[in-house]
């Protein structure tokens, strides 16, 4: 594979959801590609497709046209043994929304943070402590929280585990998603520190979420999500000053965070009947 | 768990009513102080120094035959409840993971088994295999195993198509890691309070199949033939009966509160009565922005 190939290209992706008669259209020929060390931002209201599309890219949901590469490697239509040989090599990782949710009740942090490194089958049993111990220090938690359960807690070191969980394979690209919504301000800002040190130390990160404004401070470009379909892709700087289809502008517009003023309502509804299809 | 469960007043009761009735059904044929089979002269008699619980109609001392049956009344709990496991747990866990073609066949055959007639199909299997306590235990165990199947389906549904379980598969971890690492312990709690409670109703089944007759054979003893044998002379020895039942009792209900200390100590709830109390993780270095 070049150096400047894509880490992850997502070409035409479609998925379906649903059987037969309740057969519904996720994702209307997406594409996308994210370059080694950049940040991406995927943006986009509620039933988009942001989740699916993160989803579909490491092979959580199968898609039913269209092709995702990783790493040079085609990974459409790989077999669940071959999924499995791939994703032990911790190229890719993925960070759920809901981190009490995506740790398992029953099992203590330190035995979640140690459940990858197991499965690669690489390590012995300190060198698994050391390298969680590193990770634990780069998102900021002290040792002690190894042996408690995720409901002992706060919610932002909950997330910070989920973050460290992704890193301790050393991936080259970690999809985040929604990673900071479920949140207090305190929090994400936090969280929002440790990806931006993060992305520093050269980690590809894809950034999803329904608000362009905790996304424009982090991501150098911003693919903006509209009914299935990647409607446009730009520098972030480019997205939030010249926005170019409808739908971005009224996304930018929307946004309660961002600098550049809001728009009346009479102008939102206005865009919002323009935008119509994708 | 057995910690946890030990924590609880209810849980140290079951379980010590539980070990008494382990060692009973251990130990219980060679503490016997007479051949319980063995007749004497002396039917129907009351307590005394030689006969502690007096004896039967046919001169047997009752204690003797009561600690001789324990074996044969426990393992057949025992074995209800782990043919019950075997048929309906394990086929319950592996449904949600072996594909849509093992999960219709299963589906069915579990609804098949809820509408097979628990006589028609005592009699079946008693024609077919004979007559004995294996056969009787192994009818009960397959005709409660839907239970099984469906409580361990059930906790097995939820925690597959979980977050955490989708993170393990994303770290690469096959079928056999998730079910060991994720989904056997949500499966295990409910799991358990049925196998308790199963327990209980196999000691009912065994006792009140041996009580009609179905399983084992006279003279063989066991607690339900004891109270069989009791109630028919019932009018010379109102009291005799009570011994036996009191025994059927204590054990189904040692096992319902295990049942119950099992749901109490497992789950978010049960933690925190049973876990020593924690203090909340300090914040970690902050950094200034």
């Amino acid at each position: 594979m070049s150096p400047d190939a894509p880490l992850l290209q997502v070409a035409d992706l479609d998925v379906h959801y649903g059987s037969r008669r309740s057969r519904t259209q996720a994702l209307h020929g997406a594409s996308l590609d994210v370059f080694r060390g950049e940040t991406v931002g995927i943006i986009g209201e509620t039933g988009s497709g942001k989740s699916t599309l993160a989803r579909a890219a490491v092979g959580l949901i199968s898609v039913s046209g269209g092709s995702v590469t990783i790493g040079g490697e085609v990974v459409t239509g790989f077999s669940d043994r071959k999924w499995r040989d791939f994703r032990r090599r911790g190229v890719v990782q993925l960070v759920f929304q809901d981190p009490l949710r995506s740790l398992d009740p029953d099992n203590t942090i330190g035995a979640s943070l140690a459940e990858p490194l197991i499965l690669q089958g690489r390590a012995s049993r300190s060198e698994i402590a050391d390298v969680i111990r590193t990770h634990l220090a780069r998102v900021r938690l002290d040792e002690d929280v190894l042996d408690r359960l995720p409901g002992e807690l706060s919610g932002g070191q909950r997330q910070r585990v989920a973050v460290a969980r992704a890193l301790v394979t050393g991936p080259e690209l970690v999809i985040l998603d929604e990673p900071v919504s479920a949140l207090d301000s305190a929090n994400r800002v936090q969280v929002l520190e440790i990806l931006a040190d993060l992305r520093a130390s050269g980690v590809a990160l894809v950034f999803i979420s329904h608000d362009l404004g905790s996304v424009a401070g982090i991501t150098d470009r911003v693919a903006v999500l509209y009914q299935g379909s990647v409607v446009e892709v730009d520098v972030t700087d480019a997205i939030v000053n010249r926005p170019q289809h409808d739908y971005t502008r009224l996304l930018v517009g929307s946004a309660p965070t961002l600098a550049t003023g809001s728009l009346d309502r009479a102008r939102r509804d206005e865009l919002r009947s323009l935008v119509g299809a994708p | 768990m057995v910690r946890r469960i030990a924590r609880l007043r209810s849980g140290r009761l079951a379980l010590g009513i539980l070990l008494v009735v382990l060692v009973l059904a251990v130990f219980g044929p060679a503490l016997a102080p007479f051949d319980p089979l063995a007749g004497t002269d002396a039917a129907l008699a009351g307590p005394s120094a030689d006969h502690w619980l007096g004896t039967d109609y046919l001169g047997r001392d009752v204690l003797s035959r009561i600690l001789a049956g324990s074996t044969v009344s426990v393992l057949g709990a025992v074995q209800v409840a782990l043919i019950a496991l075997v048929v309906g747990a394990v086929p319950g866990i592996l449904s949600v993971y072996l594909g849509r073609s093992f999960e219709w066949l299963s589906l069915r055959l579990v609804d098949t088994l809820i509408a097979l007639p628990f006589l028609v199909f005592a009699v079946a299997v008693t024609a077919l295999l004979g007559n004995g306590i294996p056969q009787a235990m192994f009818t009960v165990g397959i005709l409660v195993s839907p239970v099984f199947y469906r409580v361990s389906r059930a906790a097995a549904l939820t925690v597959s198509r979980s977050q955490y379980v989708e993170a393990a598969l994303l770290s690469g971890a096959s079928i056999g890691w998730v079910v060991r690492k994720h989904v056997w312990a949500k499966v295990l709690p409910p799991l358990s309070i049925a196998l308790a409670t199963t327990m209980g109703a196999g000691f009912v089944v065994v006792s009140s199949l041996t009580f009609l007759g179905i399983g084992v054979q006279p003279p063989a003893p066991t607690w339900g033939g004891v109270l069989a044998s009791e109630l028919q002379y019932l009018s010379y020895q109102p009291w005799a009966p009570l011994v036996p039942t009191v025994l059927i009792m204590l054990t189904v209900w040692a096992f319902n509160l295990l049942a119950d200390a099992v749901r109490d100590v497992t789950g978010e709830a049960g933690r925190a009565l049973t876990r020593p109390v924690t203090t909340p993780v300090a914040p970690v270095t902050q950094r200034t922005a």
